[in-house]
């Protein structure tokens, strides 16, 4: 042989080029899922854009953002292709009589903006998850701290897992059984705290278990050797140490929470109020009888009940990218923080 | 100190005096708070089943006297008839594809205009027509049977809203108001009579039909092709087959009675095997669950197809392939698209997918794919493809802990043997963590199958059992799902209703599939923790 | 507790003359001396798996007790009955026997384990201070006692840091985490920790087993120190340890007690083959 080879000489072969083949298929696979996940956002947040955003001052389309949903009329007047809203259009026909039997296409929720549902879904969000929070935090120190392996436990643990695997739709009828009519509550902010909370529950308790075992056996032990009793120890030194990984792990929770359509259609979710939850309360009580817009459910009502077109879209993409934009943020921060403080907690 | 000073001994001996609560320490008292916490999801989970049930259990009964009514007030009798006369369509249908490809072949390899293809075609249109016409006084028997009948389930309705009435008004304490409430009783047998006395009507529309058809069918025109011709032998021998089960239904007309019970079972049968979900009908509703559970499996399974191979690909890819900074960039992303709302990738549907998709299909060059091209936007594929970019996150998150779970030794000894990477992954690492990969697709299944929006806005919503026959064409077209018939019509029912308590029921189905997966999943998850040791 | 008691010796004489031991497991031997632990035929399990097997011995007031012997003889086990540790993990429990400190059986129903555990302080074999200043790490049992009063707390830091041997190390940065700390200042740091409680008895778990020798010395130097104000008990792998700082050394194999003497004896004499064979290094 002319050229001196060695033993270890790497040969090309078809194993070897079926393997990186392989791998890229894998690979491909890998960034499939990408692409499709960039191909959705990108769609909603550039078309979402032209709603949002406009590019006079003060570029944020604050319309939009700050008022309640109403009904756009389309009409030609004077030769002129008009746009208007509900309240703007009853204005615009008492002003020029002329126009009372205009003629005119109305395309429902297409006007105003979405403010009344933002706020609902903001009120929905902070209830359950105050209710999810409290409930979980405690199921979860006592199943770490307190609880000795044994048949409660494992029942207990089984309960959690297969309560996560409940179809949302599940807790929606089970929140519309038992709080609506059962409890008469109605469709009501309250009947849909607690059904979210239920399902939200096992998310929290699973990253509330996560975080307090994160927390060393040393400072348990450290601390009951120095004779404090448990509940000391727990409040001292375990509860301090686990809660900014509780909190930051249950803002997973908040996205879903936020992100349910279902649990909420029977029980909270009111297709049009006009005033918003603190208006009109005869009794500070109605606050938690009443239902809310919630925008899950707008997106919901205006992309199935209301056809195509070009008005409509507007609302249909704007709703689509506040409500995407307030989830994508709380999940993104969720995830930063979470990698961030797995860094700085090494004990 | 000479010796131990007895005060000090009783150092650690409790106070008498400490906190109690019901003779309870104030620790005690903080554990029991604590594990009452933990009793929660264990109540939920028992209140969902309670809550679901108590609105639920009534279905059967209600769905039992649903079928008592059907028999009684004559609508089976009447469908029988009209099973009769709905084969008879479906026959004709067949006459019409008929018709349509020999028009094809005329205009298409004859190269005949359309005129002239028609004028070919008259002495076959004649034949149609006159199969299509013969079942008119079949026809007219049915539409007068149908009204009678109806006519006697009103009236059964109104007696039980009477009923209804005077309870509530008993109830309510005004007596006087409630006797006042008339309820005239229904007689069935007399009621009955006139429906039963068609039969020799029948008898005879029923013979003049079988005999009409056999002489048109003889008498059926030549066709253009042998393949044609083949297809037309067999429409002859499917109208024999038709004719030869014309003595049955007589049969069935004959035996049928109304007080013949209705089997305890049926009712739960019904719902369970039902083909049929019809509410809001004229004539009988139907709350059979078939249809549903199909769609629902077949949305689902579309979206594995799609999601099981992309998400334990890039589970393995990341975990093994990868470089690190790919991992750090790869793993948030796939969890960020778990945080996208369902509702929103159903909108995407709508608004861009199936466009998008419809589209596709119509392209020329893809037109050997099985369906394409396809006119319904909405449709299995729709749903099923945005299912997939669900269930990927879950799929891929939990299978990459299944294969972060392999221990290290397992890799580095197949790397010392001279295994290759793909040697290694293929051989030693998946197999190792087979069953939590198996586990992640089921509980991927149990996310899709459970999910809502997306189905309620892209699956199409047409409530009928896919047409299985069309192969893998099934997935263009539309169905309904139990979730999404939930979120559907639970908002426009009345709220006690028989239809009302049937979506209740739905929902208790869903409820014990979704356990019975978790169960799976747990199960195959808790055999490979022992299997690694 | 000012004793007037003759100060215990420095060096590793033995109390009393090396009287004939029995090597028999379960013998209940104890060098003379005023008893503080007295540990009576005591079975201890973790399930169904017998840690323990019928062990008596008494341990001295005042003095160092070095309990020896290979990885899962049992040592520490017995040393986390004495605070009762062994109560936080599940299914543990003292089958036969009795434990007493003082003459009270510290399994006795009236007992309150969390007075129990202000008496007998604890030091882990992995240094454990809480992620809190130095500060709040000393004050952290007082407080839990209800001390508030800062002139108090600020005097019982510095007492124990001083006892400590720490105080010269840290007193300008008392307020900084106690993470930020070496491996050898933060275990001084838990012993500090543990005897602001002024508990009675210390026990140490494998104390020095993740310092390196520096530290370890430092921490030797301290058992000493302590040795005047407080019973010890310490758990070791290291024998040359033992053999320095300890009065008293029981030798255990096999969650049995083979050997309990004058630690002189026990290293210069031992009674029993095993002994012989674990402490000139031919097992363990």
């Amino acid at each position: 042989m002319a050229d001196p080879t060695h033993h270890f000489q790497a040969r090309p072969s078809a194993l070897r080029r079926s393997e990186s083949a392989i791998f890229w298929l894998f690979r491909g696979a890998t960034y499939l899922v990408l692409l499709c996940g960039a191909v959705v956002f990108l769609n909603i947040f550039i078309k979402g854009l032209s709603t949002v955003f406009q590019t006079k001052a003060p570029f944020v389309n604050t319309t939009f953002l700050t008022e309640a949903p109403e009904s756009l009329y389309v009409f030609e007047w004077q030769g002129k292709k008009m746009e208007m809203g509900d309240k703007e259009f009853r204005v615009f026909k008492e002003r020029n009589p002329a126009a009372a039997n205009v003629k005119s296409e109305s395309y429902v929720y297409c006007a105003g903006g979405i403010f009344p549902c933002i706020v609902g879904t903001v009120l929905l969000v902070i209830g359950s998850m105050t209710i999810a929070l409290t409930l979980g935090v405690c199921a979860a120190v006592y199943l770490n701290e307190y609880a000795r392996d044994g048949t409660f436990i494992r029942f207990v643990r089984l309960a959690i897992l297969n309560l996560a695997g409940v179809p949302s739709i599940v807790f929606g009828l089970f929140g519309y059984g038992m709080f609506v009519i059962f409890f008469g509550w109605n469709t009501s902010l309250l009947a849909g705290w607690f059904t979210l909370a239920f399902m939200v529950l096992p998310v929290v308790i699973t990253a509330s278990e996560e975080s307090l075992k994160a927390v060393p056996k040393g400072f348990r032990e450290g601390s009951l050797a120095l004779g404090a009793t448990k509940w000391q120890t727990i409040r001292k030194n375990v509860l301090p140490y686990a809660l900014p990984g509780i909190l930051t792990s249950s803002i997973l929770g908040i996205a879903r929470v936020a992100g349910e359509t279902a649990p909420i259609m029977f029980t909270a979710a009111s297709v049009l109020r006009t005033q918003l939850p603190w208006q009109g309360l005869t009794r500070w009580t109605d606050f938690f009888f009443q239902g809310v817009m919630a925008l899950p459910y707008h997106i919901y009502v205006v992309s199935a009940k209301i056809p195509q077109n070009e008005y409509t879209e507007r609302v249909q993409y704007g709703t689509a990218f506040v409500f995407l934009f307030i989830v994508a943020l709380t999940a993104a921060a969720s995830i930063v923080l979470r990698t961030r403080l797995r860094n700085r907690y090494k004990w | 100190m000479a010796s131990p000073a007895p005060a000090d001994s009783a150092h650690f001996i409790a106070h008498k005096g400490k906190f109690r609560l019901f003779g309870l320490t104030l620790d005690t008292c903080i554990k029991v708070f604590f594990g009452g916490n933990a009793v929660v999801s264990i109540i939920v989970l028992a209140l969902i089943t309670i809550f679901l049930f108590r609105e639920g259990a009534g279905f059967f009964g209600q769905n039992r006297q649903n079928l008592k009514v059907y028999r009684e007030a004559g609508l089976e009798y009447v469908d029988f008839i009209r099973a009769q006369q709905d084969d008879h369509t479906a026959l004709t249908r067949y006459l019409s594809d008929l018709r349509l490809r020999q028009f094809q072949h005329f205009t298409q390899h004859q190269h005949l205009t359309p005129a002239a293809a028609n004028a070919a075609l008259a002495g076959f249109d004649e034949f149609a027509g006159q199969y299509g016409d013969a079942v008119e006084p079949l026809r007219t028997l049915v539409s007068d049977l149908t009204e009678q009948a109806t006519a006697i389930k009103e009236r059964f309705t109104v007696m039980e809203d009477r009923k209804t009435e005077r309870a509530q008004l008993l109830a309510a304490g005004k007596a006087q108001a409630a006797a006042e409430v008339g309820i005239t009783p229904v007689d069935f047998v007399a009621e009955l009579k006139p429906i039963l006395g068609t039969l020799p009507a029948y008898r005879e529309a029923s013979a003049d039909l079988a005999k009409r058809l056999a002489g048109i069918v003889a008498a059926a025109p030549a066709m253009p092709t042998p393949e044609l011709q083949a297809r037309l032998d067999r429409f002859r021998q499917l109208t024999a087959e038709y004719l030869a089960g014309f003595p049955a239904v007589a049969r069935n007309l004959e035996t049928w009675d109304y007080r013949r019970p209705v089997p305890a079972t049926q009712e739960f049968s019904a719902f369970l095997f039902g083909r049929e979900w019809v509410t809001a009908s004229f004539w009988q509703d139907w709350y059979g669950v078939i249809p549903l559970v199909a769609g629902s499996l077949m949305v689902s399974l579309v979206a594995l197809v799609l999601a099981v191979p992309l998400g334990v690909g890039a589970a393995i890819y990341v975990n093994q392939i990868a470089s690190p900074w790919e991992q750090r960039l790869i793993k948030p992303c796939i969890e960020f698209i778990s945080a996208v709302p369902s509702v929103v990738l159903g909108f995407f549907g709508i608004a861009v997918l199936g466009q998008t998709l419809r589209a596709l299909s119509q392209q020329t060059w893809l037109a050997w794919v099985p369906g394409f091209p396809y006119s319904e936007r909405l449709n299995i594929l729709t749903a099923g493809c945005l299912l997939a970019l669900l269930a990927v996150p879950t799929i891929f998150t939990l299978a990459e802990d299944a294969l972060n779970n392999v221990p290290r030794s397992f890799k580095e000894a197949s790397f010392a043997l001279g295994a290759t990477r793909l040697q290694t992954v293929m051989r030693i690492i998946v197999p190792a963590s087979l069953s939590g990969i198996i586990s992640a697709v089921l509980l991927g299944f149990g996310r899709v199958i459970g999910e809502t929006m997306v189905v309620l806005l892209c699956a199409g919503n047409r409530i009928a059992i896919p047409d299985f026959t069309a192969g893998l064409a099934v997935i263009t077209q539309p169905v309904h799902t139990m979730t999404g018939i939930i979120a559907q019509e639970m908002g426009e029912v009345v709220q006690g209703s028989i239809h009302y308590r049937a979506l209740f029921v739905v929902g208790i189905l869903l409820f014990f599939l979704s356990l019975a997966i978790n169960y799976a999943a747990q199960h195959i998850v808790r055999r490979y923790r022992i299997s690694i040791g | 507790m000012e004793s007037t008691a003759p100060a215990p010796a420095i060096t590793l004489r033995p109390l009393s003359a090396p009287a004939a031991i029995p090597a028999a497991p379960g013998s209940a031997v104890a060098p003379a001396g005023e008893t503080l632990i007295d540990i009576d035929h005591v079975d201890f399990f973790y399930g169904a798996v017998q840690a323990l097997h019928d062990i008596s011995l008494h341990i001295e007031h005042k003095k160092v007790t070095a309990f020896i012997g290979p990885s899962g003889c049992g040592k520490s086990t017995l040393l986390r009955c004495f605070n009762r540790m062994n109560d936080l993990i599940d299914g543990t429990r003292v089958a036969s026997g009795t434990i007493k400190i003082r003459g009270i059986d510290i399994h006795r129903p009236d007992v309150d384990v969390i007075e129990l555990r202000k008496r007998v302080g604890m030091v882990f074999q992995k240094s454990n201070p809480f992620p809190k200043s130095i500060y709040e790490n000393i004050t952290y049992g007082l407080k839990l006692q209800g001390v508030n009063n800062a002139a108090r707390l600020d005097e019982v830091v510095e007492k124990s840091l001083r006892g400590a041997a720490l105080w010269n190390e840290v007193k300008d940065r008392l307020h900084t985490s106690g993470l930020g700390l070496s491996g050898g200042q933060q275990q001084r740091l838990c012993i500090a920790r543990a005897i602001a409680v002024e508990p009675e008895i210390i026990l140490m778990d494998e104390p020095c087993s993740a310092l390196d020798p520096v530290a370890t010395a430092k921490v030797e130097e301290l058992i000493q120190s302590l040795r005047e104000r407080y019973t010890i008990v310490i758990v070791t792998h290291n024998m040359q340890q033992a053999a320095r700082c300890s009065d008293s050394t029981a030798f255990f194999y096999m969650g049995k007690l083979i050997e309990y003497a004058p630690t002189r004896d026990i290293f210069m004499n031992p009674a029993s083959p095993q002994t012989e064979a674990y402490v000139s290094g031919r097992f363990g």
